[in-house]
């Protein structure tokens, strides 16, 4: 995966110029369903996988999340 | 599980909304929720209008309006009915069957076969199954496939997991036997083991409601919801849409020999435009052929959407001509179903108001 590619498309999600690999998802006000279903459907749509809500709720940071998706990619 | 039917129609669909029209933008300020986020909501899933009943209007009410403006038309016979097959998770009550009330109300014939079907997201495709089911018998001709619901009165106004886009309605989906040799396929799949995902969780048997029942909980992005009131979780239902889905339609098709681009539309239960999107684009069919504006303009009825989408977009198309077209229903249960028929020439399809 290409991660600053990732981050960019968490950023698009998050409404905010950029997202860093430390960034706490939970510290965004904009961290809530609607940006937690958009994740979900971006990892379908670019990355070809199916995440479930309470795997992306137990990660903390978005390097988690990334790490995640690489995880359900192989 | 696959099904095939030979020799059957719809001849006609009729779709009853209420007349009472709300707006999402007037009931943002019953969310505990910052304005800017519940316009993106808005953006993305499509919320705008939708349409509930009245407080105490039930589906018996929604459903008897219907057959009666069918009857006055002389769009329907009241004795031509050898069966009501009715689809709905909000039943006027536990006992009696709500299919038997609307027949008492209507004073139809005691010469036929009433039914209530407990199904949701997939309930217009498990009615018409069962309608064409029935059909295969000597007595019976004609089929009305009722489904209704007022799930708005089991929401809670402060969800806006569930309250922007829930919506009430009834439809009536006239069916019988062709006089061409025609073939409908379908597919039926049921998950309950996943049966958690949609449901009221009080108010049963199981849990009968309290005064704690109805007590508001905070249940996280300060949503409030009782357990009387109906729990979508979106995010799960979202991931079974995309993952079963797909195959499902596939495997029709391919049962039946039909490639994907000679279905000329799609209609699917409509539970928000960003989920139909995601599977439009999953499914690589453009968004044209799979409409998804029921929710910014109805709600969503649970088994009443496919009706909807139909009526609302094709209104004198269907009238005119005949279309292949591709029915898909998922939620409730989980249950997800798609069905594959030609549909056109129909005797009536329209959408009315309850008044």
């Amino acid at each position: 995966m290409n991660r600053p590619e990732f981050y960019q498309r968490l950023a698009e999600i998050l409404d905010v110029e950029e997202v860093k690999a430390e960034d706490t998802l939970k510290d965004f006000d904009e961290w809530d369903s609607l940006s937690v279903l958009s994740v979900l459907a971006m990892a379908d749509s670019k990355y070809g996988i199916a995440i479930r809500a309470e795997e992306i709720r137990s990660v903390v940071t978005a390097a988690d999340l990334a790490g995640l998706v690489e995880a359900k990619q192989k | 599980m696959n099904f095939t039917f030979r020799r059957k129609r719809i001849s006609g669909i009729l779709t009853v909304v209420p007349a009472n029209v709300r707006s999402f933008v007037e009931e943002m300020k019953n969310f505990n929720f910052p304005e800017a986020r519940s316009l993106k909501l808005k953006e993305v899933m499509g919320f705008d209008k939708h349409r509930l009943v009245e407080p105490g209007v039930c589906i018996s009410d929604l459903a008897v309006f219907g057959l009666e403006h069918l009857f006055s038309r002389g769009l329907l016979g009241p004795s031509d009915l050898d069966a009501l097959i009715l689809v709905t998770q909000s039943p006027d009550h536990f006992i009696p069957p709500t299919s038997n009330i609307i027949q008492g109300r209507l004073k139809l014939k005691s010469d036929m076969l009433c039914m209530d079907i407990n199904q949701g997201c997939s309930g217009f495709i498990i009615g018409l199954v069962q309608a064409f089911l029935l059909l295969e018998q000597e007595s019976i001709r004609k089929v009305a496939v009722v489904n209704a619901d007022v799930l708005s009165r089991k929401t809670s106004p402060k969800d806006r997991n569930s309250y922007p886009l829930i919506g009430d309605a009834a439809s009536i989906t006239i069916v019988e036997r062709d006089t061409e040799d025609s073939r409908i396929h379908a597919n039926l799949k049921m998950d309950g083991t996943r049966n958690e995902i949609l449901m009221i969780p009080a108010g049963g048997f199981r849990l009968p409601s309290t005064p704690e029942t109805a007590v508001l909980n905070d249940v996280g992005d300060n949503n409030l919801r009782a357990r009387d009131h109906l729990r979508m979780d979106g995010s799960a239902v979202f991931n079974f849409v995309q993952v079963e889905v797909p195959p499902l339609i596939e495997a029709l098709l391919s049962q039946a020999g039909v490639p994907m681009n000679a279905v000329d539309y799609f209609f699917c239960h409509q539970p928000n435009r960003f989920m139909l999107q995601k599977l439009a684009d999953k499914m690589r069919v453009p968004y044209a052929k799979m409409p998804s504006n029921v929710v910014e303009n109805f709600g969503n009825s649970s088994g009443v959407t496919i009706p909807t989408v139909i009526t609302f977009n094709m209104k004198e198309r269907l009238l005119k001509e005949k279309l292949k077209v591709c029915l898909a229903g998922f939620g409730v249960g989980l249950t997800w179903c798609a069905m594959l028929l030609d549909l056109g020439f129909l005797d009536f399809n329209n959408i009315i108001e309850y008044q």
